[in-house]
């Protein structure tokens, strides 16, 4: 597969904070790429020097082959001559043209031909399910159905690649899900690369071919969805991305196959040796809530806890336990559900190993 | 070399405006300010000395300061008082109300101190009704003077205090008052310990707005007060500019400025707290209405009554003027007569006076509106440095009074340095007015541009848009509505204008402000009258227009 977007090194400042910290990466010719990080960590910042509405400080950024961006060359194509389709976070949808106004824009600006124009927007409607919507005035439409019209209005011109800013972040949940599901399709019939940015990790999960993570303007790690969640590169992916619990411990034993754990006050744990044990004695274990178990006696663990809290959320069960001062999140399968106030006790089936002092360090290696 | 390019078009813009403004603004002024200071040929502070060592001089300054402030006051009770009801009770007919009680906005104020002289006058129709009910000779109130003046500009300045009160009540959070209703305070306790401290701001700012208004006005002091001797800055400075003396009217102009400056510093101060008491409020919740219950009738007809004195009665009274065959005569359908509108339609010099203000008006209002639209997309979009200084220069003439803009246009144009002697010509008022009235095209155009979101222009560039393009498909049509307004607004206001005219037209130059004031002033009401009468719907029709320009502007 060949490559659409490319940034390299990639720098941008503003007065004495760094936004974006001389970052790299590559977006394939027809992957779903997303950024992905807390506010303030430049996923927004990077994607506008994509578009070329902030210029960066250093580095370089080629869509298609051709170089955009370079500072070594003091080179700068301003937007409107980069190839690109955008959609912003509050759709910026023109209020005073229509529908297909909105849309045809693009075309317009390049002298399509007006029979041309009317078939590529009247077929780019259809895609979106918006045809008799054509003569509406963005004032009268639901803001999905604006989104709608600025994804329209982005795709119409065909362009080398789509940049989309936190599009879904207005949309109730309902809608956000459906679009969700859009969005890859639409990215799967017109094979046109995606750039999109958000900061939910689960809508990043869903709908990407490969995530970056970003933090403080650093690319934590590259890669698929179902790597960056199970293999992830630092303390920070780890946390960012699905929920973790954490527990100072004290590994007794490892071998080939498993580690034995003291945790919180002697209790013993057994789990199934992670990817990367480190040295010494004083360790911090992560597990993910989904992959501890509930019961009355669970092989390999004597860690014992009472359950505070039980959330029922229809397809699963989140259980808050407490265990002396110790909050662990558990999530489970409905089947057995646990009457708050029970004893219960508590197995890892799956964890990470990071050195105690990782405690404090969002950059600590975890796989 | 497209950076380069692009910053290359936008500082020439920028000189060219700045250029612009140093002329029209910063000349006369400095004009103003150092021929105060000098005395044959020399600094000094003779002329000042000449101000306060004169009681005429001084008390006139001492007028103008207590004279505003009680009109000031008078304006605040009505203006609040009514926003509060309209915003804040169930009184049937809220848009009507809310546009006629706006109204006097539109009505020039000299056409309200003449109508009010022809009702409450010593011949007026209030008085003889009071005389013929009550059989007395006289009457206990005198239109003319101290008394006259503070009524006349207090119900005529109100809407400035209305305007800012009902829009921060409107803006207000609701939930703030609701807090307080959660805990306990009933809605009388909500309005004395929530709501009044909120709105505090706005009332004070609408007030500043008002005593600005109020010391800068002309034609009211000059028809209710020069007749009893009873005189203010303003009315000083055009006696002073009749004798000629120069220097004084250029001394007292600058005592002007200095008042209008303190009031303007202190609105400057209050916008700045109105940060701490930011209530817009995010969801919008609508705030808790008072019912009125068996109260709303007699509630609606006070405030229609309110409005009907303030601005049909004085209007009315200005028709009967006209339609009487002459001063003081009895009105019925054997007198009415057609007479002063014939002799001022058909009057060569009334004619010119109406075309020398349909000319300069439509000038002055698009040379402005373009100026200014550029210069507001310099300072809030292109973000290009010195713009936004020069904004604030633009902005300075907002609170000048007439009179100081109208001495300095004596000063900066007869005989400058460089370009030609404006100084008895038609063309020193449309310089004139292009100096008052750039602050509204500034804050019209400043207010349009800032509603359009960035993300509007940037979508465009990111659809291939250069940025002549996106200027010209995107944001110049969002900010049509504003401009227009903006244009509405200059158009209606240079167009009667009183205050400045006065001081600087001359024969064969006259507008129709000045004409109507010169009519009344030599002793002809009836005409005078007519032709207030007679241009009255023009203005009142502009004045809708941009009331629905404005309401119509959706949020972008």
């Amino acid at each position: 597969m060949g490559v659409t977007i490319q940034v390299e090194r990639l720098t941008k400042r503003f007065g004495s904070m760094t936004a974006v910290d001389a970052i790299d990466f590559a977006v394939g010719d027809h992957e779903f790429f997303s950024l992905v990080g807390p506010s303030g960590c430049g996923k927004t910042t990077t994607l506008r020097c994509v578009a070329g509405l902030e210029t960066a400080d250093e580095g370089r950024i080629g869509i298609k082959g051709t170089t955009v961006y370079a500072s070594s060359e003091r080179l700068d194509v301003p937007t409107h001559e980069r190839a690109i389709g955008m959609v912003f976070q509050n759709y910026a949808v023109w209020p005073h043209m229509t529908v297909y106004q909105n849309v045809a824009y693009p075309l317009r600006l390049k002298n399509v031909p007006r029979a041309d124009q009317q078939r590529r927007v009247g077929r780019v409607l259809e895609m979106l399910g918006m045809e008799a919507l054509g003569e509406r005035k963005p004032s009268q439409l639901s803001g999905g159905q604006q989104q709608r019209v600025a994804l329209g209005r982005a795709l119409v011109g065909e362009p080398d690649v789509l940049l989309l800013d936190e599009p879904l972040s207005n949309l109730d949940a309902k809608l956000r899900e459906h679009m969700r599901v859009e969005l890859k399709r639409i990215q799967r019939e017109t094979g046109i690369p995606i750039l999109y940015v958000t900061h939910d990790q689960l809508e990043a999960l869903a709908m990407s071919d490969r995530i970056a993570v970003m933090n403080d303007g650093r690319i934590h790690q590259i890669a698929s969805p179902v790597e960056i969640y199970e293999q992830p590169a630092t303390k920070f992916v780890l946390d960012f991305i699905g929920s973790v619990n954490y527990l100072p411990a004290e590994l007794v034993n490892a071998d080939a196959e498993r580690v034995t754990l003291r945790v919180l006050q002697g209790a013993t744990l057994v789990l199934p040796r992670p990817g990367s044990v480190p040295d010494g004695r004083e360790v911090l274990l992560a597990v993910r809530p989904e992959d501890m178990v509930l019961g009355q006696a669970i092989e390999g663990s004597d860690l014992h806890a009472r359950v505070e809290l039980r959330s029922f959320l229809g397809n699963l069960c989140e259980y808050r336990l407490r265990h002396g001062g110790h909050e662990l999140r558990v999530q489970t399968e409905k089947d057995e559900l646990v009457a708050e106030g029970s004893d219960v006790v508590v197995g890892v089936r799956r964890g990470y190993l990071l050195p105690r002092a990782a405690a404090q360090d969002v950059d600590a290696r975890v796989s | 070399m497209t950076a380069l390019r692009r910053l290359d078009s936008r500082l020439v813009l920028f000189l060219l405006i700045a250029a612009f403004v140093l002329v029209i603004v910063v000349y006369p002024l400095v004009q103003v300010l150092i021929r105060s200071l000098l005395h044959d040929g020399g600094w000094s502070l003779r002329n000042y000395e000449a101000v306060f060592g004169r009681p005429r001089n001084y008390v006139a300054l001492w007028n103008s300061v207590w004279v505003s402030l009680a009109a000031t006051a008078l304006a605040t009770a009505i203006g609040t008082l009514t926003a509060f009801v309209v915003q804040r009770t169930d009184v049937p007919f809220k848009g009507l109300l809310r546009f006629l009680l706006i109204l006097p906005f539109a009505i020039p104020p000299l056409f309200a101190a003449m109508g009010w002289v022809q009702l409450a006058g010593p011949v007026g129709l209030l008085t003889k009704t009071w005389q013929s009910l009550t059989g007395a000779s006289g009457a206990p109130w005198s239109i003319y003077g101290a008394g006259g003046i503070i009524f006349v500009l207090g119900i005529t300045k109100y809407p400035f205090v209305f305007i800012t009160v009902a829009g921060a009540l409107q803006r207000m959070d609701a939930s703030l008052e609701e807090a307080a209703r959660t805990a306990g305070a009933g809605t009388g306790r909500i309005m004395r310990d929530i709501t009044l401290p909120l709105v505090r701001p706005a009332i004070l700012g609408g007030a500043l707005l008002a005593f600005v208004s109020c010391i800068d006005n002309f034609g009211i002091p000059a028809v209710l007060g020069l007749r009893v001797q009873f005189q203010v800055l303003t009315t000083r400075i055009y006696e002073a500019l009749t004798i000629p003396d120069l220097a004084l009217a250029t001394a007292m102009s600058m005592l002007l400025v200095v008042l209008a400056g303190v009031a303007v510093w202190l609105m400057g101060k209050f916008e700045g707290r109105r940060g701490e008491h930011q209530i817009i409020g995010g969801k919008s919740i609508r705030p808790h209405i008072i019912r009125l219950r068996h109260a709303r009738p007699w509630v609606a007809l006070a405030l229609f009554a309110v409005a009907f004195v303030i601005v049909v009665l004085p209007l009315f009274a200005l028709l009967v003027t006209a339609l009487q065959p002459y001063y003081g005569a009895p009105l019925n359908a054997e007198t009415i007569t057609t007479r002063n509108f014939e002799a001022v339609l058909n009057s060569s010099a009334a004619q010119r006076g109406i075309r020398n203000s349909l000319t300069l008006a439509p000038i002055a209002a698009t040379i402005l509106v373009v100026v200014t639209a550029l210069l507001a997309y310099l300072n809030v979009k292109a973000k290009v440095r010195g713009a936004k200084l020069l904004d604030g220069i633009g902005m300075m003439p907002f609170a000048l009074p007439g009179s100081v803009i109208g001495v300095g246009m004596i000063l900066a144009w007869s005989n400058p340095p460089v370009g030609p002697t404006l100084y008895g010509t038609l063309w020193i008022l449309l310089v004139a007015y292009l100096m008052r009235y750039m602050a509204y095209g500034l804050r019209s155009c400043r207010a349009s541009l800032m509603q359009i979101h960035d993300s509007l222009e940037e979508a465009a560039s990111t659809s291939g848009a250069s940025r002549l393009r996106t200027m010209r498909d995107v944001t110049l049509p969002l900010m049509r509505p504003g401009m227009i307004a903006a244009w509405v607004l200059i158009f209606i206001s240079a167009y009667h204008e009183l205050t400045v005219s006065a001081l600087i037209w001359s024969a064969r130059n006259e507008t129709v402000g000045v004409w109507i004031f010169v009519m009344q002033d030599s002793g002809f009401p009836g005409r005078a009258s007519a032709l207030a009468v007679a241009i009255l719907p023009i203005i009142l029709i502009m004045f809708m227009i941009t009331q629905w320009l404005s309401a119509d502007r959706s949020a972008i």
